[in-house]
């Protein structure tokens, strides 16, 4: 899963980009309103966590012009300044989440989680493929009842898919929302990652769509 | 121009003008008529003297019997002519009308009649004629004698006249509304001298205004000097906000360090939990300070509540939860609408995080000047006995779910300073928790009922009733 940062304070920004990297995300960062409106505009973002003073342009007005753009990326807005007041503008202004500073990363990755599954069409925390579970609030993903250990970017894949299973998702989207900006693409990775997957959690959970990608079988009830 | 000095020297300007042009006109037209009436009199002695001389001799017509003694008459075109028309028309006429005539006799009315007519150099001339009957030589005659001199030498009076009157009015006109200017200037010089004050006091270079201002604007010069105390005073207790906030924050501080020299992540831990406290609370604070003199606020409870439920909506959207907002529209409440929204934010918060998935927010009048707002949810509710409980600072009753704890202790808080309450009880309807926040309010525009208006947060001696 792919993330926008936008912060201006070079140490939060810091410690947010470590802590959701840590979490799994591939992490871009603004520093700014510009250009985190044009990264918004361009890249695709599974979601973004957007402070609202920013310079140059401030967070509530690079929102406005992404929503007025008809960008839809889930934006959680995490500010101190949290009154209600200010709670209601961020929300009716297009935020689909509010978090207000001081904050435990703990609670911001949860509610990036939630953040992105709703935004794709999911409800439930846990999503089941066969024998493979997957705990999108946990980040935990088990074969047969046993805990399997994923890489961030392997379990990264496996959430993407999971989202979106039964659709067959292109290697030129995977990418996007595996890597961040300046990471040297190489696709071949994907397919190394791919193979892992398969490897740890049978081979039958993702199949490969000659010249449209992978896809993932469609998930069980339950 | 928005400026008393042009608006007062403006209205004079227009008064001393209708006025002394009013005069003025009154003036010249007694005095034209008084020149005119002294003219007449001197035609009429005139008149007079030729009615004296006249005669009427059948062979000749009408003829003087002596010359008249102004030699005037005599000389041609002189602007002085008398006439004698006799019966049947005949004319005696004197020399300097020449070959011309006068114009013919009206006859009516009886007695005098003066008029203005056409001399024979088409000059203006003023002209008297009179019927009489004269007692000649040769019997009673009817005759009628005419005098006529030019009207020049009294027009020129006239105007002289009307140039003098016309000119003094005009200077004195510009007299009054120059002193009324210097006036309004002098008369404002009080208002000068106190923005004047008012700069020295901005700039720090005088600690108060002089009161010693005229009594017209002697109150407006305390209220502003109040108004600095005022001022003063907020930001006193400001400054003593943020020294407690900074004092309040050293401790946790140190202990935090030496937890996190330690290695005491348990101990940091709580440390940071206890400076978040903090900060929480001296907002309030100082949110609550600013609130001083903020009194006249006033907020529409309803659309508060439905722009938080389209939020809270947005905020809940993974768990459905369905919030009704319903009542009075027209309701409003003495409270600024960013403190209520925090109330109301609160309250709708806790009944989307503890009840099932409905939220019910009513907004009605409970007595005059009293706006109650029910907010309910269909969770479960307080045990029996606990309602205090929930209200106290930092304490949760349902220590599981997400939140400081702080919520319901800010609303009580909020909701005290607007002279209010909050009270929590169990739903009728939906079964779960009810809070009630009861507010001074009414319903639509219109004065507060009671004779006690509003008398702000901070009001000495005014604190709200204990209900």
């Amino acid at each position: 899963m792919r993330l926008l940062i936008v912060e201006d304070s070079p140490e939060l920004h810091q410690q947010l980009r470590a802590g959701l990297t840590e979490a799994g995300f591939a992490v871009d960062g603004a520093m700014d309103g510009e250009e985190a409106f044009y990264l918004g505009e361009t890249e695709p973002y599974d979601a973004v966590v957007l402070d609202l003073g920013l310079p140059r342009v401030d967070g509530l007005t690079v929102l406005r012009r992404w929503r007025a753009a008809e960008r839809a990326i889930p934006v959680l807005i995490l500010t101190a300044r949290d009154s209600w007041t200010e709670k209601v503008e961020g929300l009716n202004a297009g935020a689909d989440d509010y978090l207000g500073k001081p904050f435990a990363m703990a609670e911001l990755v949860a509610r990036l989680n939630a953040l992105i599954r709703r935004s794709n069409g999911v409800a439930k925390t846990e999503l089941v493929f066969g024998e493979v579970r997957l705990d999108t609030a946990a980040r935990a993903v088990s074969r047969a009842g046993q805990t399997v250990r994923l890489t961030a970017l392997e379990y990264g894949m496996l959430a993407y898919l999971a989202l979106h299973a039964g659709r067959p998702i292109s290697k030129t989207e995977l990418t996007e929302h595996l890597y961040t900006q300046d990471f040297d693409r190489d696709s071949n990775t994907l397919e190394v990652i791919v193979g892992r997957l398969r490897r740890k959690l049978g081979d039958s959970l993702i199949e490969t769509v000659r010249g449209q990608g992978y896809r993932l079988i469609a998930a069980n009830s339950g | 121009m928005n400026s008393l000095t042009w608006r007062l020297t403006l209205l004079t300007t227009l008064w001393v003008a209708i006025g002394l042009g009013l005069i003025a006109w009154f003036v010249v037209r007694t005095d034209e008529r008084q020149i005119q009436t002294a003219a007449d009199a001197r035609l009429g002695s005139l008149l007079d003297a030729v009615v004296a001389a006249a005669d009427f001799d059948p062979a000749v017509g009408p003829l003087l019997v002596r010359p008249l003694a102004d030699p005037e008459f005599d000389r041609p075109l002189s602007g002085h002519y008398w006439q004698i028309t006799g019966p049947g028309g005949s004319k005696a006429t004197s020399r300097s009308l020449w070959d011309s005539r006068l114009v013919p006799p009206l006859h009516e009315p009886e007695g005098i009649r003066a008029r203005d007519v056409d001399g024979p150099r088409a000059e203006r001339l003023r002209l008297l004629e009179r019927d009489v009957q004269i007692e000649g030589r040769f019997g009673r005659v009817p005759i009628t004698a005419q005098v006529a001199v030019a009207r020049e030498g009294t027009d020129e009076e006239i105007a002289s006249l009307r140039q003098n009157v016309i000119l003094a009015f005009a200077l004195l006109g510009t007299g009054l509304v120059a002193v009324v200017a210097l006036l309004v200037i002098w008369g404002l010089r009080p208002l000068r001298r106190t923005r004047q004050e008012l700069v020295e006091v901005r700039e720090g270079r005088r600690q108060h205004m002089d009161v010693a201002a005229p009594i017209e604007i002697a109150p407006l010069v305390a209220e502003i000097e109040a108004l600095i105390e005022q001022n003063r005073a907020t930001v006193d207790r400001a400054r003593n906000h943020v020294g407690n906030l900074a004092h309040a924050l050293k401790t946790p501080i140190a202990v935090l360090r030496n937890a996190l020299e330690a290695g005491d992540v348990t101990g940091a831990r709580t440390q940071s939990a206890t400076l978040e406290r903090l900060v929480q609370h001296h907002l309030r604070r100082a949110r609550a300070g600013a609130l001083a003199g903020t009194a006249g606020a006033e907020s529409t409870p309803l659309a508060i509540a439905e722009a938080l439920a389209t939020a809270l909506r947005r905020l809940t959207a993974a768990r459905g939860i369905v919030i009704r907002v319903s009542g009075e529209s027209e309701a409003r409440i003495r409270a600024d609408s960013q403190d209520l929204t925090e109330m109301l934010g609160n309250l709708m918060e806790n009944a989307c995080k503890y009840g099932n998935g409905q939220v019910a927010v009513r907004v009605e009048q409970a007595a005059p000047g009293r706006v109650v707002i029910e907010v309910a949810d269909d969770g479960p509710g307080l045990p029996e006995g606990e309602d205090g409980v929930a209200l106290l600072r930092g304490v949760r009753l349902d220590e599981a779910k997400p939140g400081s704890g702080l919520g319901l202790a800010i609303v009580s808080d909020l909701a005290a300073l607007y002279d209010g309450q909050l009270t929590l009880e169990t739903s009728p309807r939906l079964g779960g928790l009810a809070a009630r926040l009861d507010l001074p309010g009414r319903l639509g525009p219109g004065p507060y009922p009671g004779p006690d208006p509003y008398p702000g947060p901070d009001w000495p001696g005014l604190s709200a009733p204990s209900r």
